[in-house]
């Protein structure tokens, strides 16, 4: 009975193994590798790669996926083959698949896409993958606890495939924190959340908005986004708003555009007053007594730009000129004082020269007038008797206006030209002889008798002409 | 030999604990363990060990002359403890999916379990010593001989059964390595 034959080598049981044996041969040979399926594959249609649009389409061929342990190529070779977008995404270090590449360069396709799950089950599974989630655009650095204080997972915001995403989550989850905020919210920056959040949390509670160009201070601090972000819908909409005052104060400016649109050169973002304005940045700089004048003197009705700059439009009332001088008063007065004034007379048609320059104003413009007075000599100065009238008024034609003395080189009759100069009687003055008046003469200044023929002593000392 | 039936309440006790055990991954994984991750990989291979146990150890006990360790009734009762507390390992393996080759093995697997449980109370119809030597005189000649039959026709089948099992499982274990456990 006992024997030291192996049990299992009976006739029935070798029998059991070739049939076994042929049974699983013939199966191979027949169906493939379909006998090792441990689940089936993804049927859910695609695009056509490789020849077919799903991996259940593949049938029983393992090789199209599968490589042998000895073979230097691997699974995610195979993949590949098909799918080469995705072999391109592996070599670009900023998409998804090459960022996992780069950060685990020994994770494979399977690992996040594992098969044999059945026909519909998803192909995309996050469980041995450190996922970066902010390579696709969202960080989960926000979303760290839920509502809840519990630990997302990923179906807490993928509620089907984690490939997809309903922006329904957010509002779901969030209106549960704040239910008024995010009514108020949404109504202002719609609903695709996506569009402004990337999920760094920098528009969340600790957003800053002083890390802009544009700094939030004074009135503006208490300011709600949309005040000034009107219909911001992208967080591009954001930076390009305007940052020029008009852009959101244009309907309130009590100026009606009169000072342009550079508030912040009088206002602050404290308020609207007090206002400082520099009247200095302005064409008309405010200087000496203009500095202390009141707006409205010269801004009258609150009329700012186009205000005349000439003297004359404001100081009309205050010309004691008479306006003969004309409207440019800054050709002699400055703005500290009327007083001060500084009057070229030389500019007049009347220069003062000689013995004019010493002369009192008041001396010629007795009456007050200014303007339009004669120039000619007589209208000051009389026709001295000692010309006896036999000059006229051109005073001028022997006198400058240095002083009065003028010389006389024509003819003289009645004397003896002493020289053959005209009146060079011994040099004498004209008054020497001429004592009263032109008109009169005598010759007992030097001579004993008025009789020329006389030849009497004294003459021989005049030398030259007339004085005075 | 074989009196009580010490090896089942054995078996019994290790089906618990590892029933057990099984309960509670699935209660922190909230799924049945799969085949391939740590514990339902585990529970295979340990299954299948305890199952080779099963078919090789009692055997060479049975056939060596010259090393004689230990009493044969106690490799009885070891080889009925592993030959059912190995199937219910690889029962559990399976992660409730019967198909494909595999799901051969398995249907073979429990075939040959309850097949064991029918040659085992053939086999204690026969008063034997605890060397496992047939009692003379206990029973008639006839009864005795019907026995024997009986027990002959039960090898004739179970032995099948077991090749099947284990030629299944092997190709099992081959495909397994080669498109699983040794993937690139």
């Amino acid at each position: 009975m006992r024997s030291n034959r192996l049990g299992c080598l009976t006739g029935t049981g070798l029998m059991a193994a070739l049939v076994t044996a042929l049974a699983i041969a013939g199966y191979a040979y027949a169906r493939g590798g379909l006998m090792y399926n441990p689940g089936p594959l993804n049927s859910q249609s695609g695009e056509i790669l490789g020849g077919v649009t799903s991996h259940a389409e593949t049938g029983g061929e393992c090789e199209a996926c599968h490589t042998a342990p000895w073979e230097s190529a691997t699974m995610a070779d195979r993949c590949t083959v098909c799918h080469t977008d995705i072999a391109e995404q592996m070599r670009a270090a900023a998409t998804l698949h090459g960022t996992l590449m780069h950060d685990s360069p020994d994770l494979g396709c399977r690992h996040c896409h594992p098969e044999h799950r059945g026909a519909q089950a998803s192909l995309t599974v996050m469980d041995d993958a450190a996922f970066p989630h902010e390579v696709v655009g969202f960080s989960l650095n926000g979303h760290q606890l839920t509502a809840a204080r519990e630990p997302f997972t990923c179906t807490d915001c993928h509620h089907g495939d984690v490939t997809t995403f309903d922006l329904d989550s957010c509002d779901a989850c969030h209106r549960q924190t704040d239910q008024v905020f995010m009514i108020a919210h949404t109504l202002s920056f719609g609903s695709a959340c996506l569009d402004c959040h990337d999920g760094v949390d920098r528009l969340g509670k600790d957003f800053d908005h002083n890390n802009f160009s544009f700094k939030l201070t004074g009135e503006h601090v208490e300011l709600a986004c949309v005040q000034c972000h009107v219909n911001a819908r992208g967080f591009g909409d954001f930076a390009v708003s305007s940052q020029g005052c008009d852009s959101c104060h244009r309907d309130e400016d009590p100026h009606a555009g009169r000072f342009g649109q550079a508030c912040g050169e009088c206002h602050t973002a404290d308020g609207w007053s007090p206002a400082k304005f520099d009247h200095n940045l302005a064409a008309f700089k405010l200087e000496g007594e203009h500095a202390e004048a009141a707006c409205e003197s010269c801004h009258v009705n609150r009329q700012f730009k186009g205000t005349p700059m000439d003297c004359y439009s404001c100081h009309r009332e205050d010309d004691e000129h008479n306006g003969e001088y004309g409207t440019d008063c800054a050709a002699c007065h400055n703005p500290s004082d009327w007083e001060d004034a500084d009057f070229d007379h030389n500019r007049s048609n009347f220069p003062l020269t000689g013995a004019h320059a010493g002369v009192a104003c008041e001396s010629c413009h007795s009456s007050g007038q200014f303007a339009g007075l004669s120039t000619d000599c007589a209208s000051c100065h009389r026709d001295p008797a000692f010309h006896a009238g036999m000059f006229g008024l051109d005073c001028a034609g022997c006198h400058t206006t240095d002083n009065w003395f003028a010389r006389y080189n024509g003819p003289h009759p009645g004397i003896a030209d002493e020289g053959g100069r005209g009146v060079n009687h011994g040099g004498a003055s004209c008054r020497d002889c001429h004592t009263q008046t032109l008109q009169s003469a005598t010759c007992l200044a030097c001579h004993d008798s008025n009789n020329p023929d006389d030849d009497g002593d004294g003459g021989e000392d005049g030398d030259d002409g007339d004085d005075d | 030999m074989l009196r009580g039936n010490k090896e089942l309440w054995f078996a019994f006790l290790a089906m618990i604990l590892i029933t057990g055990l099984y309960g509670l991954v699935v209660f922190l994984t909230r799924a049945a363990p799969p085949a391939s991750e740590l514990f339902g990989h585990g529970i295979g291979i340990l299954g299948f060990l305890l199952m080779l146990m099963t078919e090789t150890l009692y055997s060479l006990r049975k056939r060596s002359r010259s090393v004689r360790w230990g009493r044969m009734s106690t490799w009885l009762q070891f080889h009925i403890f592993t030959g059912i507390v190995g199937p219910y390992m690889v029962l559990l393996h399976t992660s409730w999916k019967f198909n494909g080759l595999a799901g051969v093995s398995t249907l073979f697997t429990i075939i040959i379990v309850v097949s064991g449980f029918i040659g085992r109370y053939i086999f204690t119809r026969v008063p034997r010593t605890l060397d496992g030597l047939e009692i003379e005189g206990t029973l008639s000649q006839e009864a005795l001989k019907q026995a024997r039959n009986l027990m002959a026709l039960w090898h004739t089948v179970h032995i099948p059964i077991g090749i099947v099992v284990f030629i299944t499982a092997f190709v099992h274990i081959g495909a397994a390595l080669y498109y699983a456990t040794l993937l690139k």
